[in-house]
């Protein structure tokens, strides 16, 4: 049953994730999105992480997927037929693409049918206090990762600057100054 | 956990997160002095404070190394010191250039700074990482920035080109290095660089050498070896100068010294393949580099090629695996790499400075023919771009000859001799444009058009003037600068 659902839950955020690329509607992209976050969730939870699949739905399924469509909303892109004279994928970037996906998972297949044995179980990560999710997470997060957890922060806020520094371009003129009228006329 | 276990987790954290504490500081700084109009007075001092205060740090680490700290997933040691100073010195370099650069954007200096001042602390993460996890977010925190700096000119077509070609191109490197870390990951248990040296076998399965591939791919990315090249003469081109000077040196040097710590994790094998693509890409840089006629195209080109040169003392380190002399290969392939990517900083750092300076003048001191006879009305300017070239071209006396000399040496003793002597002869084509900006600077008659340039800006002098003095202390007395880590 728990093999059942992993493998549903796999190919449903394989199968959105291809969506969100190949839709040439970006609302329906940002629906696929939501697909693909909603598999990694049940992923989440049958690893026993019932606190980081809890966040997975919270953070990234509710508010980044609203942000998201604020900004689809925000861009206001259009008819799709109109937008989509230039395919995202050309002929040669999908033979590419595909190539490459192809010889990744090549090397996947090859490995397992020689039999490679994996590193053994206790190798992986792990937290040090079993899978008591939330202590589990805490430990990680304030223990041996605590720095790339840090870093983080700095890097949202580098973002933030950065998005501000490109997107707030009137301060030294035009500040102020009315929209001008034709543009209102033609949109009338 | 109680509260003793953290204690010990942290035991010396602070000493060897020093370096960050004091950018993470100056960075909040900066974005406070910049809301505050009362602040305005103390503005021009917070960098180059920071940069002082984070380099003072980490020569500390050099004399006194922290160690392996927060469970070993930062190694604060004498290298991760000596790299930090390298990117503390371009990101000043670019700081100092960028002063009277910018005209319409001027305004916006304090989220340039702000974020001129993250990028090494993604650099310093990147060189002191022991683990996938803390290296991702190191290049991050270096990549984001420099996206945003490059599109900084907004009302430039070009530069918000080359911002949302590197932004691009930039997210996509990124993915291949997670999708080989997750390669990596599922096959070893383990993202710390220890743990996948300890799993070398496993790294020869067809899954574990794609893994590698993918990781060393979206590094050569960052450093701009062929074939993941072909953004750099665009990306530098369009964006603003002091910009591609940070992003030329800072970016080279940090995904380098990561690679030397990755060296031990990749097979002995894998030399040969790497010191192939370090040809290559130096053919390349240097063939590409001789028809340009835009400065900052012509400095990219040869960014690619010297970054082919450190991906061959790298491969020298890699091909040494298993040997008996393994660790004398691997100490001189970080002298190299550290004296090479010291060099580089400041001669590159110095050239572009100086093209950042006379585009004061005009956006048309960006194409070579502008410089000619420059030698004529501004001597120094001329002196030093000549100090420069030649130090890139690898002339004895600069430390440009020196990195050089190391970076073949330690091809040769890893016994990489065919490849060391291709490496060498496609430095001799360099010359051509090298020697090129020399004599188009003194030997040719100055365009009757051209204004004699006149804009004097201090600060560009001085940081022209320093890097032309490191080039030189460098090629001349490197012990003095670089004793204590190199023997």
């Amino acid at each position: 049953m728990v093999d059942l659902l992993f493998y549903v839950a796999a190919l449903l955020s394989v199968l959105c994730a291809l969506g969100v690329v190949i839709s040439e509607n970006p609302v329906q992209s940002v629906l696929m999105l939501l697909g693909s976050f909603l598999g990694i969730a049940v992923i989440y939870l049958l690893a026993g992480f019932q606190f980081l699949a809890a966040i997975q739905v919270l953070v990234y399924g509710g508010a980044i997927m609203v942000l998201f469509l604020f900004v689809v909303m925000l861009l206001n892109l259009g008819d799709p037929e109109v937008q989509a004279d230039e395919p995202l994928f050309h002929g040669r970037g999908r033979v590419t693409g595909g190539l490459g996906v192809a010889l990744a998972a090549l090397a996947v297949l090859l490995t397992a049918s020689r039999g490679t044995a994996l590193a053994p179980v206790e190798t992986y990560l792990w937290p040090e206090g079993g899978l008591d999710p939330l202590l589990g997470m805490a430990e990680a997060m304030f223990g041996r990762y605590v720095l790339p957890f840090e870093a983080a922060s700095v890097l949202l806020l580098a973002t933030a600057v950065g998005v501000m520094a490109l997107a707030k371009r009137q301060r030294t003129k035009r500040a102020i100054a009315p929209a001008p009228l034709e543009s209102k006329e033609a949109a009338a | 956990m109680n509260p003793e276990i953290l204690n010990e987790l942290y035991a010396g954290a602070g000493a060897a997160l020093a370096p960050l504490l004091w950018l993470a500081a100056g960075l909040s700084a900066v974005l406070i002095a910049d809301v505050f109009a009362g602040l305005k007075a103390v503005r021009p001092v917070l960098v180059p404070l920071t940069l002082g205060g984070a380099a003072w740090s980490a020569g500390a680490l050099i004399s006194d190394p922290a160690g392996a700290v927060l469970g070993g997933s930062f190694l604060a040691d004498a290298r991760t010191g000596a790299f930090a100073l390298v990117f503390l010195a371009s990101a000043a370099l670019a700081w100092a250039q960028a002063r009277r650069y910018y005209t319409e954007e001027a305004p916006f200096l304090g989220e340039h700074d702000a974020l001129l001042l993250t990028a090494p602390m993604g650099m310093i993460l990147m060189a002191g990482a022991q683990d996938l996890i803390l290296f991702f977010v190191g290049l991050e925190l270096l990549s984001i920035p420099l996206y945003c700096l490059s599109a900084f000119r907004r009302a430039r077509t070009e530069s918000v080109e080359a911002g949302l070609r590197y932004f691009v191109l930039g997210a996509f490197g990124v993915a291949l290095f997670l999708m080989g870390a997750a390669l990596l990951y599922t096959l070893t248990g383990s993202v710390s660089l220890e743990g996948l040296a300890a799993a070398k076998e496993l790294l020869a399965s067809p899954m574990g050498a794609t893994g590698l591939a993918l990781l060393l791919a979206s590094l050569f990315f960052k450093a701009g070896v062929a074939p993941f090249h072909l953004w750099v003469p665009d990306v530098y081109q369009g964006a603003p100068t002091p910009i591609a000077s940070l992003m030329a040196t800072g970016t080279k040097a940090a995904a380098f010294a990561f690679l030397l710590r990755l060296v031990p994790a990749l097979p002995a094998e894998a030399g040969v393949g790497l010191g192939l693509v370090a040809v290559v890409t130096m053919a390349i840089g240097n063939l590409g580099a001789l028809g340009q006629t835009d400065l900052k195209r012509l400095f990219a080109w040869s960014g690619v090629a010297h970054a082919g040169t450190l991906l061959l003392v790298i491969a020298g380190a890699v091909a040494a695996g298993g040997t008996d002399h393994q660790e004398a290969v691997r100490n001189a392939a970080f002298s190299a790499t550290l004296l090479y990517v010291a060099a580089y900083a400041f001669s590159a750092g110095g050239a572009l400075g100086l093209v950042a300076w006379m585009e004061a003048d005009g956006e048309e001191y960006r194409s070579l023919s502008r410089w000619q006879g420059l030698g004529t009305v501004r001597p120094g300017v001329a002196a030093g771009m000549t100090l420069f070239a030649l130090s890139l071209g690898g002339i004895p006396a600069t430390g440009g000859f020196l990195g050089k000399w190391l970076a073949f040496s330690t091809a040769v003793r890893a016994e990489l001799v065919p490849l060391a002597v291709l490496g060498a002869l496609t430095s001799v084509v360099a010359l051509g444009y090298y020697l090129r900006i020399v004599v188009d600077l003194w030997m040719r008659p100055r365009p009757e058009d051209a204004a004699a340039p006149s804009a004097e800006r201090p600060l560009a002098a001085f940081a022209a003037g320093f890097s032309a003095a490191m080039v030189l202390a460098l090629g001349v007395a490197p012990g003095l600068l670089l004793g204590r880590l190199i023997g």
